[in-house]
């Protein structure tokens, strides 16, 4: 009987801390890429979905799609893709392989959709933006309305990247947090 | 004691067939027999445990809004308050002995907790993390709320979840959903213990109608092809049938047996639709791949194993066509490619041999409910050749005048049989 009681006691809690322990290590997984990653800018371009539990989010369209590559073996696996920044200070994609080299250069990991003549395409992992729920729509219509009239074109997210893992930390627009900038207009 | 005894006891009264005393009797009996302080009001439970799903989901919804006027330590702080509220209330469920209404609730709370912490810290980071990991975080960190606190909702959200991930990975991404078979035999212990202990419960009931349709639902995930898909069906009917008449499930009322209930409805359908001779049209191009095959084969053999162990070790004389007719659809698939207008005739028999043993079996038992179903199921097989033979209309239209005069006979015949059976004291 006590025997039984230590058993459910030390379960119950074994069962507290896993629902701890999962939720934590998201957490401190994300914060040590964002404390001590490397930031980039990706030129991107947000559309408006929504997820039954997590709320609405844009959806980031980034320009960065393709990369250079000799591998053909690649084709529809996962692959690394290694980030650069170009003059201007954005990500470019410089190349892909299909196992990781020891260049030391930040990469990220994605599914290949498709080789054609050296170039593979991918989508990176980091596409999706959590909003709030009153501005998500706004945004994308702000930011298509603003590319069309070509006021702005440096719509960009800021991905932090260490050693493989990435933290999307926030979107801009013309150099102004996505959320401040959908406030202002919508003022 | 029940309001409708009350009622029929003074009834009974007045019309003089018992007498007060009798009266007092039947109501000190039904007294005596009322449950202890222990077991709660049923009704009072199923109220807690929709209170705290709803709650649970409008946490959810709330975290939802993506708070961004807060910063991102403060939310990330919000995403454990309801997790520490219900484990709060789970834990004073288990410690302090509460009823079975506290223990159901904050079983059901404490399991949308978990959620609702998962989703905020991917809201919070943006983490791209597909739907199928978070839900299957979800439903594992949610599983020992099923054994510590013994909550019939936990086990049933759990069903529910696994169902939705299993469809999430099987249907909506090119894979099949193999921790699905993993996820089964967690809550297996749980099952067993219900069917061993609470056999005839309403609650363990429910079960045996939630885990084959679960399964059901969650098959077409499996498969990989088209045509192999109605032998995976037919025999997976077959599986939930012959379990349905294993020993510790058969003594169930058939509306109890979700299983059988399942197996031979399933059976039923599947078999009517391969009738069709469009079905068999196109059956060279629609190849099985070999994890169709693979499947095919374990569920055969675990179906054989059920009726094996049903005839020999339970002695079992039950030897309806239903057990078998996964056999012998297998045979006529397997002769598909060999006889062409073959299979169209076979299945054809096959769903009128079994409607007939149907039939018979309703009318030695006696069982209009039997018998009627035996009688769908031949109405149903004629109806559907309407669709593809070309018959005159005053045929057809003779064909179901004909029916419907046997429904009327072999009903009236029953009950005529049951009418000699009751002694009649007027005569």
């Amino acid at each position: 009987m006590i025997m039984n009681k230590i058993i459910i006691t030390i379960s119950f809690a074994a069962m507290l801390l896993a629902q701890w322990f999962v939720p934590g290590q998201m957490i401190y997984k994300q914060e040590e890429v964002i404390r001590e990653g490397v930031a980039y800018k990706f030129r991107t371009q947000p559309l408006d979905p929504s997820d039954p539990f997590r709320g609405k989010y844009i959806y980031l369209n980034y320009e960065v799609d393709k990369a250079f590559t000799k591998d053909t073996t690649i084709n529809y696996n996962d692959m690394y893709v290694y980030i650069a920044k170009d003059s201007a200070g954005f990500a470019i994609a410089t190349h892909a392989s299909k196992t990781l080299d020891k260049s030391g250069q930040d990469y990220v990991k994605v599914r290949s959709h498709g080789i054609y003549n050296d170039t593979v395409r991918f989508n990176l992992p980091f596409n999706v933006y959590y909003m709030d729920e009153n501005k998500a729509y706004d945004a994308e219509v702000v930011v298509r309305q603003a590319r069309r009239d070509t006021l702005i074109n440096n719509c960009y997210g800021l991905v932090y990247i260490k050693e493989g893992r990435s933290v999307l930390a926030d979107v801009f627009v013309d150099d102004i947090s996505i959320k401040d900038y959908v406030e202002e207009i919508q003022k | 004691m029940s309001s409708k005894l009350k009622k029929d006891i003074s009834e009974l009264l007045r019309a003089e067939v018992i007498t007060p005393q009798i009266a007092s009797d039947i109501s000190t009996y039904y007294q005596s027999k009322k449950p202890g302080a222990t077991s709660t009001n049923t009704l009072l439970v199923i109220f807690g445990i929709l209170g705290s799903l709803l709650v649970g989901l409008g946490v959810i919804l709330i975290l939802a809004h993506n708070w961004d006027a807060f910063s991102r330590p403060v939310k990330t702080l919000f995403s454990f308050v309801p997790l520490i509220i219900g484990q709060l209330f789970a834990a004073l469920a288990l410690f302090r002995k509460k009823t079975v209404v506290w223990r159901e609730a904050s079983a059901t709370f404490l399991f949308f907790a978990i959620g609702a912490s998962i989703s905020l810290i991917s809201q919070v980071y943006n983490v791209p993390g597909s739907m199928q990991d978070f839900l299957l975080a979800w439903i594992l960190l949610g599983t020992p709320l099923i054994y510590l606190l013994r909550s019939h909702a936990a086990a049933i959200l759990f069903l529910l979840f696994s169902t939705i991930y299993a469809c999430n990975v099987g249907y909506f991404n090119d894979a099949s959903p193999w921790y699905y078979i993993a996820l089964l035999a967690v809550i297996g212990p749980f099952y067993f213990q219900q069917i061993k202990t609470n056999a005839t419960n309403a609650m363990t009931a429910l079960y045996h109608g939630l885990v084959p349709l679960s399964i059901l639902i969650v098959m077409g995930g499996f498969i990989t092809s088209g045509f192999t898909g109605f032998v995976l069906y037919v025999t997976l009917f077959g599986l939930f049938y012959n379990i349905g008449k294993l020993s510790f499930l058969n003594h169930l009322s058939d509306r109890k047996n979700g299983y059988v209930l399942l197996g031979s409805l399933g059976t039923i359908i599947t078999l009517l639709f391969t009738t069709f001779s469009w079905v068999w049209d196109d059956f060279d191009s629609m190849r099985g791949q070999d994890q169709d095959v693979i499947l095919a084969v374990s569920l055969a053999i675990m179906t054989i194993t059920a009726i094996v162990y049903s005839h020999f070790r339970q002695n079992s004389k039950d030897y309806s066509w239903m057990r078998y007719a996964f056999v012998l659809f297998g045979i006529i698939f397997f002769l598909a490619p060999v006889a062409s207008e073959g299979p169209k005739i076979l299945t054809n028999l096959l769903v009128l041999a079994l409607g007939i043993d149907i039939v018979r079996k309703g009318a030695q038992a006696e069982k209009f409910s039997l018998l009627n179903y035996g009688m769908l199921i031949i109405t149903s097989l004629i109806a559907c050749r309407f669709f593809d033979m070309d018959i005159s209309f005053v045929l057809r239209g003779l064909l179901f005048v004909l029916m419907g005069v046997g429904f009327f006979i072999a009903n009236y015949l029953m009950y005529r049989k049951q009418q000699k059976l009751i002694p009649n004291d007027h005569e």
